[in-house]
């Protein structure tokens, strides 16, 4: 195979002449050590807890917690450490190999087997280390792999956590209401002639002692209105909620069986929303209403008018956060026509739909065309549309990644509007060769699918609302990888290299024409690995390539053509699009960044260039000027109160410092209605003309606080004033 | 803040309670006494917050604090001397929708309620509790409290008292769980009624000690503090009191003091120069027990009749035949 043809290949895809077809079990060079997974601890199998801290947990983890506190350092403890990493494994391979259930029955299977499998000297010390790991195992729940169910499980098994949650508290409300509004018509009807008949009164004492009573006559002496306190209006108000309590669908506990909340279809989850408003408006006021009615604060006047107009528009955020979220899984396939435009509008809405869209192809032809007119497109649109209409939660991100998720689907599934979770969980039907767990991470490693997070709950700005942290190397175009291999010499070679978008669609057999797998005669210089060639180092007249490795572990050289290059620098484009929104090389950052740091620069320069010019003219003034000016002027003692300016008392007349008084009745005792109290039980002057300046001293002498300031007389004619004046010196 | 419906009509409800409304009976405190202005400070919290007089609760010992329920117009429990907190606990925990107060005086919470007092604090539940502090046990005419000064002559100490007083601020900063401890003097009306306010905001056990003359039997005893602003030291913070430029014109003795920082509020409570007033210490990462204790279902009449005939059932005597059946059941 000669370079011309490659280069020929690599500009029109007409592949040579003499083209060998591709080894069979062709994989990323990279992925070739990671062929049997279940033999490496990660994060798979996933538990998804029912009683644990966290709602999930890898096997990895939960092993790992046991052994820290069963297998202490030292020989006893290595012997435990095998003994359960071997039951590890086991279990590991039960998942892998399709078996789905409770981790407490894997487990016992798992166990079972392992004893069986251990000759006799040893099965007392398994046995020993299994009850004590056993004991230590204090979660349980479904174990599960990332295949084709992943993310559906994992989703439903949060909606689920996180609902039970908010419905407790909501059950417990409507429990407390449904209580306390029977206990006001039970303590009416108690006040009622019905609830004081002597039948009644009878129930009302014990058995032994019912001889001893006329109830009769105690009926008599006790009185009760004709039908309680409560009129009739409250009483059918009452009874009327009451019914729409106990009779309500949202939340489990009601008398009706409860509404299902959980659809296949965005279509059916609005519809059956629409439906339910006019009764979730229903309850929601009848809420309200029990609420203001057990605080003793309805009032009919007012409220009954209130009520009638109650609405759609009435109820406040806080009160459709009480209700249920709908979720809803689709495939991406099913995503077409009115279940897309239906989805659009849930997005677009505040509706607390919550959505899953599992892809399993991201590489597959669009309506448009093949890879020449729409590269990449299937999976990640979903995701980019739905963060463009701004008030939509929005996750996107590889099944793989998603045991790193959970606080995010947390948030998300909280977020009181709609939400999106957008996965990736890889294809069995085109990439044969690989394990589902390692195409959805190759997905994102490649960017071909990217991790990222809208909430538009968490802040105002892009910078708080959106995160692409969650990928591989995130301030990368693609990620470094290392990759090892023994060469002709059997020398062992380390070398760097990049898993970019041509790698990953490498793996897809639909994308076998764009390669032409190169014999090892036939390497020359010429030849430039891919990423290398994207990144723009590659000299001219170069060929791409990409290193795979054959199914017995030979590195396999594949020449690209023209054609997925491109493709590749376009999804680097959108990865490098949605880094700029992350904050990450953002451009116009980068930009005033440096047109700020171009200002400085020029400021520095000009100040430099003044300071420069003035400093001989500045020695001779310091010369001039007295020493003491030259000193650090003295440091301003921390001052503990602001110095502020005095108000200017009144000249003659008299006053209270009102704020001061500490209501103890002196002066109000002295006169009533010289002296009285203001809207906070503060003394006041109330009327002057009321009392005598006597008085007015003599008050000022009594006040505790003594800021009762008398004055100068006003009504000169008053006896004894040359003395009073005198006594009230003190206090002006 | 996420609003109900609900809130929403009780926030356009123009009914607004006076101060007149809080007003119970015409006290009958001396002239002149300091709880005035508690009684004052404590009708403007409820003004101002607006609180449904039948869900504010007002608890009290014995000594002339204990007539402060009389002089509210809401619910009020007129205890037994030194029994204050239990009875206010009790309340707190059955009814968490009540607001309750307690009053108590230097007598009814240092001598005889001393391990109520400690308790309490150390159960943290949500109450505000004013300490009436007069130095004396003025309702009986003139005998020494716990915090009697050194030398103090009253009725049962002619000589002069013998001990140092206790410090119930310490005492209280040294209790575990201790969440709020604060210090008000009643002739700085306006820093009683902030450090009020702070109290009963803060989710916990909110302890005051106010400061208050005697005019009766401690006619003078403040005056040196009463009469020279320098010897008051204000404790501001933001999250403290927040003294207005007019009065920090008359009180210039001032410290910022943290109220998380508990080791210099020990410090300052232990300063025998300056009366310190302000919040000393607040914490309201603390537990309260009403919420470490709240049920975790709903007791219903047939929830508390079906445990009660089953704790009956426990000490039954079955007739044997009934017995059997009642064990196949």
């Amino acid at each position: 195979m000669l370079l011309p043809e490659l280069v020929r290949f690599h500009l029109t895809g007409e592949p040579p002449t003499d083209t060998e077809p591709a080894p069979p079990g062709l994989r990323p060079a990279v992925l070739a050590s990671l062929q049997d997974l279940s033999t490496l601890r990660y994060d798979f199998p996933l538990l998804l807890t029912e009683n644990g801290d966290s709602l999930t947990l890898s096997l990895s983890e939960l092993f790992d917690d046991i052994l820290r506190e069963v297998a202490p350092p030292g020989p006893s403890g290595e012997r435990i450490r095998r003994h359960l990493l071997g039951l590890e494994l086991r279990i590991r391979r039960a998942v892998s190999g399709g078996e789905v259930g409770l981790l407490s029955q894997m487990w016992e299977a798992a166990a079972k087997g392992l004893l069986a499998e251990t000759n006799a000297d040893e099965a007392a010390l398994v046995q020993a280390s299994l009850a004590k790991a056993e004991a230590a195992r204090l979660v349980d729940g479904r174990a599960v792999d990332c295949d084709d169910r992943l993310a559906s499980d994992f989703l439903e098994h949060i909606w689920t956590a996180v609902g039970k949650r908010q419905r407790l508290v909501v059950r417990q409300e409507i429990a407390e209401l449904t209580l306390r509004l029977s206990n006001i018509l039970q303590a009416d009807y108690s006040r009622s002639q019905a609830g004081l008949a002597p039948e009644r009164l009878a129930g009302s004492v014990g058995v032994s002692h019912r001889r001893e009573f006329d109830f009769e006559a105690w009926s008599r002496m006790v009185t009760g209105t004709p039908s309680g306190a409560v009129g009739p209006d409250r009483r059918r108000r009452l009874e009327s909620i009451l019914s729409i309590l106990e009779n309500q669908r949202f939340i489990p506990g009601g008398k009706a069986t409860p509404y299902s909340f959980r659809f296949d279809r965005a279509t059916a989850a609005a519809t059956a929303f629409r439906q339910r408003v006019p009764e979730m408006l229903e309850l929601i006021k009848a809420m309200t209403i029990a609420r203001l009615e057990i605080e003793n604060r309805y009032r009919e006047p007012k409220h009954d008018e209130f009520f009638a107009a109650f609405d759609e528009t009435s109820p406040t955020a806080q009160d459709l956060a009480a209700f249920p979220s709908y979720l809803v899984t689709m495939q991406a396939e099913d995503v077409v026509g009115t279940e897309q435009a239906q989805l659009v509008d849930i997005l677009s809405s505040s509706l607390p739909i919550k959505v899953l869209v599992e892809s399993d192809d991201i590489l597959g032809e669009s309506p448009i065309g093949d890879v020449r007119w729409s590269p990449g497109v299937g999976g990640g649109r979903l995701g980019n549309l739905a963060i463009g209409l701004g008030e939509a939660f929005t996750m996107q991100s590889a099944s793989s990644n998603l045991p790193r998720m959970e606080e995010t689907v947390v948030a998300g599934l909280s977020h009181q509007g709609p939400a999106l979770f957008s996965v990736f969980g890889g294809s069995k039907k085109h990439v044969r060769d690989l394990p589902r767990y390692l195409t959805a991470a190759s997905a994102m490693r490649s960017r071909a699918f990217p991790a990222f997070t809208y909430d538009p709950g968490a802040g105002d700005d892009w910078a708080a609302r959106f995160r692409v942290d969650g990928n591989p190397a995130a301030d990368d175009d693609w990620p470094v990888e290392a990759l090892t291999y023994e060469d002709d010499n059997l020398q062992r070679i380390t070398e760097e290299v990049r898993f970019t978008f041509v790698d990953f669609a490498a793996c897809d057999s639909r994308y076998a024409d764009h390669f032409v797998p190169v014999p090892r005669s036939s390497w020359n210089d010429q030849m430039e690995p891919a990423w290398r060639f994207l990144n723009g180092e590659a000299p001219p007249g170069k060929v791409p390539y990409i290193l795979m490795a054959t199914a017995d572990n030979l590195l396999q050289r594949l020449v690209v053509d023209r054609e997925l290059i491109e493709a590749a620098r376009r999804c680097r484009r959108q990865w490098n699009s949605l880094q700029e929104l992350g904050g990450i090389h953002n451009s116009h950052a980068r930009r005033l960044l440096e047109q700020a740091r171009a200002r400085w620069e020029e400021e520095t320069a000009r100040e430099l260039k003044e300071v420069t010019a003035g400093s001989a003219a500045a020695a001779v003034i310091v010369e001039e000027r007295p020493v003491e000016e030259l000193e650090t002027p003295p440091a301003v003692e921390e001052a503990a109160v602001v110095e502020l300016p005095e108000e200017a008392p009144p000249a003659d007349e008299p006053y209270i410092e009102t704020a001061r008084c500490t209501t103890c009745d002196e002066c109000t005792t002295l006169n009533s209605r010289m002296f009285a109290y203001d809207e906070n039980k503060q003394a006041i002057i109330a009327d002057l003309g009321a009392g005598s300046y006597r008085q007015m001293v003599e008050a000022a002498e009594a006040c505790q606080v003594a800021i009762i300031h008398p004055g100068k007389p006003w009504n000169p004619s008053e006896p004894g004033l040359e003395e009073l004046v005198e006594r009230a010196a003190a206090f002006n | 803040m996420a609003l109900t419906a609900t809130d929403c009509v009780l926030l356009s409800d123009d009914e607004r309670s006076t101060i007149e409304d809080y007003e119970g009976g015409v006290p009958r405190w001396c002239t002149g006494c300091g709880d005035n202005a508690i009684l004052t400070s404590l009708q403007r919290l409820c003004r101002d917050e607006q609180l449904p007089q039948e869900k504010v609760v007002f608890v009290s010992g014995i000594g002339c604090s204990g007539r402060f329920p009389h002089y509210m117009n809401t619910y009020g429990f007129h205890g037994l001397h030194g029994r204050a907190l239990p009875v206010a606990e009790g309340i707190k925990i059955r009814r968490p929708d009540l607001h309750v107060f307690v009053n108590t005086g230097d007598g009814d919470c240092c001598s005889i309620g001393t391990a109520h007092w400690i308790h309490a604090l150390r159960y943290n539940m949500d109450m505000t509790v004013v300490m009436h502090d007069n130095r004396t046990y003025g309702l009986t005419k003139h005998q020494a409290s716990p915090t009697s000064p050194l030398g103090l002559k009253s009725n049962t100490t002619p000589y002069g008292a013998d001990l140092n007083p206790l410090d119930p601020l310490s005492v209280t900063l040294g209790v575990t769980n201790a969440s709020f401890v604060a210090q008000a003097v009643d002739w700085i009306p306006e820093l009683l009624h902030q450090i009020v306010s702070l109290a009963f905001h803060h989710k916990g056990f909110s302890f005051i000690r106010v400061l208050q003359r005697c005019p009766e039997y401690l006619p003078a005893f403040f005056d040196p503090w009463v009469q020279d602003p320098a010897r008051v030291l204000l404790l501001s913070h933001q999250d403290g009191i927040q003294p207005a430029p007019s009065l920090s014109r008359t009180y210039r003795n001032q410290e910022e003091h943290d109220p998380l920082d508990l080791l210099r509020a020990k410090d300052i409570a232990a300063g025998a120069d300056a009366i310190p007033v302000g919040i000393l210490y607040r914490n309201p990462e603390i537990p309260r027990y009403e919420e470490l204790r709240k049920p975790d279902r709903l007791y219903t009449p047939d929830a508390i009749a079906k445990g009660f005939e089953a704790e009956l059932d426990r000490f039954t005597i079955w007739p044997e035949q009934e017995e059997k059946e009642h064990a196949a059941t």
